[in-house]
Formats: C-alpha cells, structure tokens, sequence
C-alpha cells in the first residue's frame, strides 16, 4: 500500500553522503582547527553557508553548476556520469546541506585537544599524518562521531536542495522527505503518516544503537 | 660535543625575545618569570615554533639557521622533550607512551627497548596503567622514559617539577638529577625557582621580558652577579647604593649612610669607578653577623665594617627568622623603613635573645659585600645583559 | 568500531533487499514490469494531478508503457527542465512558462498545444464559519486569512491577484492574504482551517470537506495552459501520443468533469 522505495533510497543516498561527509569533512576540521593559512576565515565561513542560505536557493546554484550544460555536469557528461537528476545529485544534495554539521562539531573536537600532546607526538618522530591517526582523531573520536549522526540525520531528511538537483522523481530519485511532501500535497495523509513514523522510528534505533556501541567503548 | 648555541628572535604580538646563549655545560638552566620567554625558546629549540631569525646549534647539527634557510622539523631534530604537564597520552597506557616514538626495529626490539626504560625509570609495575591513574611523580617519570627512549641527542625539560608540591619536589629534584646525569644528554631546562637551577643545573641562563644573560655558571651568578639588574633577578637582597671614598688593590671603601664600608674587589671583574662615582653594591643577609654582647668590648677590633643600630621588626620564615634592622645614624634608611635585612637561625635568635633585646651592633665582612658593576641606583637604557663575550649572529 | 560497520551494513542489506536499482527505468510501486516497456517521464503542474492521475493508467494500458508522473510548481519544475531534467512532456499550468522553454530552444517544434484553461474558485470548508459565495464575501470578518498560490510564480495565484484586482479588493484583502508555494498547498491551508477561506484551482478543489463557488473567468487573464513534447525526448512519438490523448478524445471529458475549460469551448 505505502511505497517503500523512498525509505530505502532515503537510507542508501544518507548512507553515501555521510561516508562522504567523513571523508572530506574530518580532514577540513582538522585543518580549520589546527591550522594557520591565509584565507582561513574565508574557508570558515563557506563552510557555514550551507546551513545559512534558503535550500532552493542553495540547489539552485548546485544545478547550474551540476545541469549537463554547466561547468561541472558538462566534465563529468564528457566521461558519460550523470549528475543532475539522479540518485548521485541526491547524494551532493544531502552532503552540501550537512557537512556544515559535521565539520563544525569535529572542529571542536579537535579544538579541545591539548595541543601539548599533538606537539609531542611530532618530537617523538610522528609524521603529521600519524599524528592525526594516533592522537587526534582517537582523542576527538566523541565530537566526530557526534558530528557524524547529525549530519546523517540532516543527510537523511534534506528536502528543499534534493528538490532542486535531484528532482522529485518517483521510484528514481523521491526520497523520503520528497515522497512524504508528495503524499500530503496528494491528500494522501495516511501513506504519510507511516513515512514519517518510519523515519523517525530509523532514527530512534540507529540513536540507541550508537548510543550501545559508545558506552561499550568506555 | 655538548655544545649548545642559541641565537634567535621571535615576535609574538606584543611580545618579542631575543634569546643569545651558548654552553658547552651537560644541563643548562633557563631562569625567570612567567612570559619571558624561557619555554617559547624550548619551543624554537625543538622545532615546534619558528624563529624570526637567528641559528641553533646542537651537538654540532645546525637545526635552524634562517640566513642559510635551514629549518628541520620537529620530526627530525632527535630531541626528547618533557613538557610542562607532561602532555602524556590520555588513550594510551604507560609502556604505549613510552614506546610512541620507537618505529623501527622489530616488534621484539620495540618492545625491549621500551621496557629497559621502564625498568630504568622503576615504572615496570604502572605498565599497564592510563595516565590519569598516575600520581604526578609517576607521571614525571613517564614523561622523561618516554623522552629518552628515543635515545634523543638532546633533552629539554619545560618546568619539570612544577606541578608537584613541595615536598615532593624537593624528593623528585634528586632523583631528576641522577636521572640527567646517569643518561648523560645534555639537556636544557626551564625553571621560574633559581634554588631548582642551582640544584640541578651547570649553568644558568637568566630571562627577563625576552632578553637574555649569557649562559653564567652558577656560582658566578648567585656569588657574583655581573649587574645590580641581574642581582635583582636572583633575588639578592640589600641592594645598596653607596659613593666610592677609596681605591684599593684589593678592596674597595664605600661611603653609605654616612659609614665606611669596605668592599673586597672581585678578581675576575674589573671596577671602571673613581672617588665620588655611585655604586651599587648588595648584601648577602645571611653574612650580617650580631655581635654578641658578652663578649669584651676589645674583639670589637677584629670585626671590620661595624653598624650600630636597632632591630626595628623581624618575620618568622620558619627556620630562621629575617631582621630589620636600622642604622642608629641619622638619615632616611635606604631600604624605607630600615636599612638592611639580616637574616637569622632561629637558635641564635633565641640564644641572643633578640626578642627583647633590639639594640644590637652588626659587622659584615668586606667580602660579603659585592659590588655592582654599572651605574647603580638607576636604571640604565643600556642593556645591562649584554656580553662582549659572545659573538652576535652578524658577527659569526 | 566493528559492531558499528555491522549495523550499518546490515540496514545497508536490509534496504538493498526490499528494493530495486536506483537506474533509470525503474518500477514504480512494488509491480514488477519488464524493463522492454517504454517509458514516460511527464512533469506536469500540480493542479493537474487529479486529472492525470485518473489519465495515466488509461494511457498504460492502451499503450503498453510506463508514465511516470512527477508534479510539483510550474515554475520549479520549468527551471528543472531548462537545466536538463530528464522530461519528455512538460504540462505547464500556464504558456508563459512553456513558450520561454520554446524560447530557450528546449521544446519539440510544433509540439506546443493549449490544452486546457484553468479555472479559479473560492473554497472554504464545509464545518467553517462562513461560506463564501462572492469575493466580496472574502471582505467579511469573518474570514481571517485567506489562502492563494503565490502569484510571483504560480499562475493561479496570478489569476486570483488579477480577480481581484479587478473586483477592487486587492488593497482591502492583501493583509488578509497567505501565499501558498502552489495551489495544492493553498488547498491544505483551508483544508487545516489555517485558512477560512481560499482562491485555489477548479482542478482539485472536489475535496468532499470542502464548497466552493466559480470565479467569473472574465476577471482574469485566461489561465490557457499549454503543454510542449521537449527536444531530450527519446520517445518522441510515444511523448506526442500522451499529450494528444491528454488533450483529445481521452482526455477531455475527465478535464471537463475536472472543471476545466477545453479548447474549442472558449
């Protein structure tokens, strides 16, 4: 009765974006918290934009940037990947309206470390790299973390910027939120009240399994 | 060769050192007052800040040299360093700490190394133990094994006994000592307590608002401070100022508060003075000695320098007791309210019965009382630091 | 770190398990259909969505394709198609909006077809406190706020702005106004009572909660709304195909019965 591909589109196209937020967003904080480089401020505030600009607006720009025709759509075209308008827009959707998260929490986190232990680590003959492996991160693990569910949760209910690049196109790239927006507009309040639930339900058990996994660790 | 040189400046804000020094001494001693720059040159030294300009020199391996742009990371100086805090790894157990910095070598070798400094340090049985489980003590010793398991060329020490109370501090400076020399690196260490510097140091480097002595042995620096500034710094006491009345080959007379001192030359300082110039001069507390008034007025002739006058206040320091004490000539006194400390055990205080008995005379022996050179009295827009020693950066 | 990587994995297997490919061609709901069959993507407008949903099977089955259906606003979904959205039709509610896309090179030559004229009335719900019969009515106290698609960029909204502009209620009612993101949301806002009363589309007023009354179709700008087949079709024929039966014999009376005006009747 109730189509489940939103659902399970949503899980999957949350899933890539936050490995992807990890992925990039991690080393971004650590730089933003531990170092000095001209245009630091700049790269400070662009990374908050996302969270500041009206999301139609935000996938507006993406589109002209991602549209076959645009600068980045018209590269990947050229080897046959398809950006716009398809699961992978929906991706870079979810992964530009949430890394701001990530990389503000794990910023912290990194902060907070006691630069003392990252400088002794370096005399005792740790490339930067170890470093960050061997005492950064493990001591910021918690922010990081943190960072992490919150971005995928952003990632797993973004709306206004999926609309826009991915588009609302059903069995191909209508995600949850989409589908639950499409059903309310449709008048089909029961079919949304069970997406939603759904998703909430999602959250609550991935929160409580995270929340098994951390106290475990200590 | 455990010669170290250090020539740099560093600017940081407000804030700007220029550190000159240079020892061939095993441990040299960095002095002076919170901010003054003694842990960013631990800093520049190590690699973990870098110089404006200037050149290190360590054991014969230049590790900055900002003419020639030579600038080794941190990585590669082969430095061991004991922070201040310690900066032991909260996540890692006690035998992981130490073993952080030994990569090569096998598993095997790894392991073996690491617990021969263990052992060394007496740590074998906190192995397993997390930092936060460690007493401070401990914590020091896991600092340093871990510094030295590296087998670094040198080793630098930001106030290692600092974060420990007093009576432990006093225990763990013996065995700090024993530590450096039983590893026999040389080593730099930064201290804010002079009585510390003493104890574990050669040598002493003293810092104030970013600039530096040269590297003085620490003798020389506490019995013979090369300027009223420096005298200052280590916290002499009684610093004086009187009018040279004669010169001598051996000695020098004084003029102050209308009585004659005499002060015995230094051999290894000239005195570029003549009559009527001021000069600074300080006396130790301890050397002013009461003279005991049961005894015949005749040994009166033996005690040179003798100053009549009154105890006008005393301060209880535990075992032994600090006198205030007055000249009886007339005149300000030159210390406020009195005009010498006089510093007391506490048997001879009672024994004397200076309690109630505050009229007393004084003598001090002409080599007690050390001249200043300089201009004394005021501060001098010269920089008093200065050493015509040691060569400067452009000169090299 | 191990037990984590398998709790996501296993909802990662979980989600691969109850579904089918992300590629294009997809099914939609859970009907399994050969992926030989041909298939449609038609964006069209959101006060279309009762008609077409009534229209697609039909077209399906006569046709032995797959439509698939995406609504939303004109105006978004123009932009979306002008940059490349993968729509073989396009149903605007408004021919400013498809003649641009001709204009931008985007639209089949001689493809563009008016297939209907919207229609606008005022709603209210049955158990509310007043029943609005004129847009004079709206000027009651009655009635609070009033709901209607933003008239910037949906052209039913532009309708009811033109409607009463010319009844010269404009100025007296704007402090009353809400503007919805498009008609469909105008209607939730009378069907929540946010609203007591709303100017939304004939198309998908039928609503049994709600009433609603004809506004003359003279007072505004005739709400023509057009249809185009777009250049990246690749099933050109199949894409003219749908719009004809949209707008011919098919189509028609279940537009009519819908509250739109055909063409050929105006």
């Amino acid at each position: 009765m109730v189509d489940l591909f939103p659902l399970s589109l949503s899980l999957r196209v949350a899933s890539v974006a936050t490995t992807l937020t990890v992925l990039t967003g991690v080393p971004i904080a650590w730089l933003l918290a531990k170092r000095r480089f001209p245009g630091r401020d700049l790269v400070s505030a662009l990374v908050l934009t996302p969270l500041v600009l009206p999301p139609t607006v935000l996938g507006y720009y993406l589109l002209l940037l991602i549209a076959r025709r645009g600068p980045i759509g018209g590269f990947l075209g050229a080897f046959g990947i398809e950006l716009a308008f398809t699961w992978r827009a929906a991706v870079l959707a979810a992964t530009v309206g949430s890394i701001a998260l990530l990389i503000k929490t794990a910023q912290a986190g990194f902060e907070s470390i006691d630069q003392r232990l990252e400088q002794a680590a370096r005399t005792l003959g740790h490339s930067e790299w170890s470093v960050f492996w061997t005492v950064s991160v493990p001591l910021a693990w918690r922010s990081i973390l943190a960072g992490t569910i919150l971005a995928f949760c952003r990632a797993l209910g973004d709306f206004g910027i999926t609309l826009m690049v991915a588009g609302d196109i059903p069995g191909l790239t209508q995600t949850l939120p989409l589908a639950i927006y499409d059903h309310v507009q449709a008048n089909e309040l029961q079919q949304a009240h069970v997406l939603a639930l759904l998703s909430v339900g999602l959250v609550i058990a991935l929160m409580l399994a995270i929340g098994r996994y951390a106290r475990l660790k200590y | 060769m455990s010669m170290i040189s250090v020539s740099l400046e560093k600017r940081l804000g407000d804030f700007s050192l220029e550190a000159h020094w240079t020892s061939a001494a095993n441990i040299v001693a960095l002095v002076g007052p919170s901010g003054s720059g003694k842990t960013l040159t631990l800093q520049c030294i190590a690699g973990l800040t870098k110089p404006a300009a200037g050149r290190i020199v360590s054991g014969g391996r230049v590790l900055f040299d900002s003419a020639a742009h030579v600038d080794l990371r941190p990585q590669s100086r082969h430095i061991g360093y004991v922070f201040q805090g310690y900066a032991l790894f909260p996540h890692m157990t006690v035998s992981q700490n130490v073993a952080y910095g030994l990569k090569t070598g096998s598993r095997e070798r790894l392991s073996a190394r690491a617990r021969e400094i263990i052992d060394r340090l007496g740590l074998t049985a906190l192995c397993g133990r997390y930092p936060n489980e460690l007493s401070g003590g401990q914590q020091q010793r896991v600092a340093l094994a871990r510094a030295l398991a590296t087998d670094p060329d040198l080793l630098l020490l930001d106030e290692p006994l600092s974060a420990l109370d007093a009576p432990l501090r006093r225990e763990l400076r013996a065995e700090l000592v024993q530590a450096l020399r039983d590893c026999g690196k040389p080593a730099v260490f930064v201290t804010h307590d002079l009585a510390e510097a003493y104890q574990l140091a050669d040598v002493v480097v003293l810092y104030e608002n970013g600039r530096t002595t040269d590297a003085t042995p620490k003798d020389e620096l506490l019995w013979n401070p090369s300027s009223e500034r420096v005298a200052r710094l280590i916290g002499a006491r009684n610093i004086l100022t009187g009018t040279v009345a004669e010169i001598g080959q051996q000695s020098v007379v004084l003029e102050w508060r209308g009585q004659r001192l005499e002060a015995a030359r230094s051999p290894s300082r000239p005195l570029n003075v003549q009559i009527g110039d001021a000069l600074a001069f300080f006396v130790r507390p301890e050397y002013v000695r009461l003279i005991r008034k049961d005894r015949p007025l005749a040994d009166l002739q033996r005690h040179v320098n003798c100053l009549q006058g009154d105890v006008v206040g005393d301060r209880d320091e535990g075992t032994t007791l600090t006198l205030f004490f007055r000249l009886a000539a007339p005149g300000t006194p030159s210390q406020g309210t009195y005009d010498l400390e006089i510093e007391v055990p506490k048997l001879v205080y009672e024994r004397l019965g200076v309690a109630r008995d505050r009229q007393w005379q004084v003598s001090i022996h002409p080599g007690t009382i050390q001249p200043l050179p300089g201009v004394g009295g005021r501060e001098s827009e010269v920089d008093l630091f200065s050493d015509s020693r040691f060569p400067t950066p452009d000169s090299q | 770190m191990t037990k984590l990587f398998a709790h996501v994995f296993a909802v990662v297997l979980f989600c691969q398990a109850t579904q089918a490919r992300l590629e294009p061609g997809t099914t939609k709901n859970y009907q399994a259909r050969p992926l030989q069959t041909p298939a449609l993507t038609v964006f069209a407008a959101s006060d279309l969505v009762a008609a077409l949903k009534e229209l697609i099977p039909a077209f399906e089955g006569a046709s032995r394709s797959t439509v698939t259906l995406v609504t939303g606003s004109t105006g978004t979904l123009a932009q979306q198609i002008q940059h490349g959205a993968p729509a073989d039709v396009f149903f605007a509610a408004n021919e400013s909006f498809v003649d641009d896309l001709a204009k931008r090179d985007v639209v089949l030559p001689g493809t563009r077809t008016i297939y209907a004229r919207g229609r606008i009335v005022i709603a209210a719900l049955k158990s509310g406190p007043l029943q609005p019969r004129t847009l004079e009515d709206l000027t009651k106290p009655g009635v609070r706020r009033i709901a209607m698609a933003n008239p910037a960029h949906a052209p039913y909204g532009l309708a009811a702005q033109q409607a009463l502009e010319a009844a010269g209620l404009w100025g007296r009612l704007k402090p009353k106004l809400v503007y919805a993101e498009n008609v469909q949301q105008a209607l939730q806002f009378v069907q929540s009572g946010a609203a007591e009363a709303g100017i939304v589309a004939r198309s998908i007023v039928e609503v049994p909660e709600l009433s609603w009354v004809l506004v003359d179709s003279s007072r505004h700008a005739p709400l023509n709304q057009a249809a185009a087949v777009l250049k990246r079709t690749r099933q050109p024929a199949l894409a003219m195909s749908f719009l004809r039966f949209v707008s011919g014999g098919q189509g028609r009376p279940v537009m009519k019965r819908l509250g739109f005006l055909l063409p050929g009747d105006f």
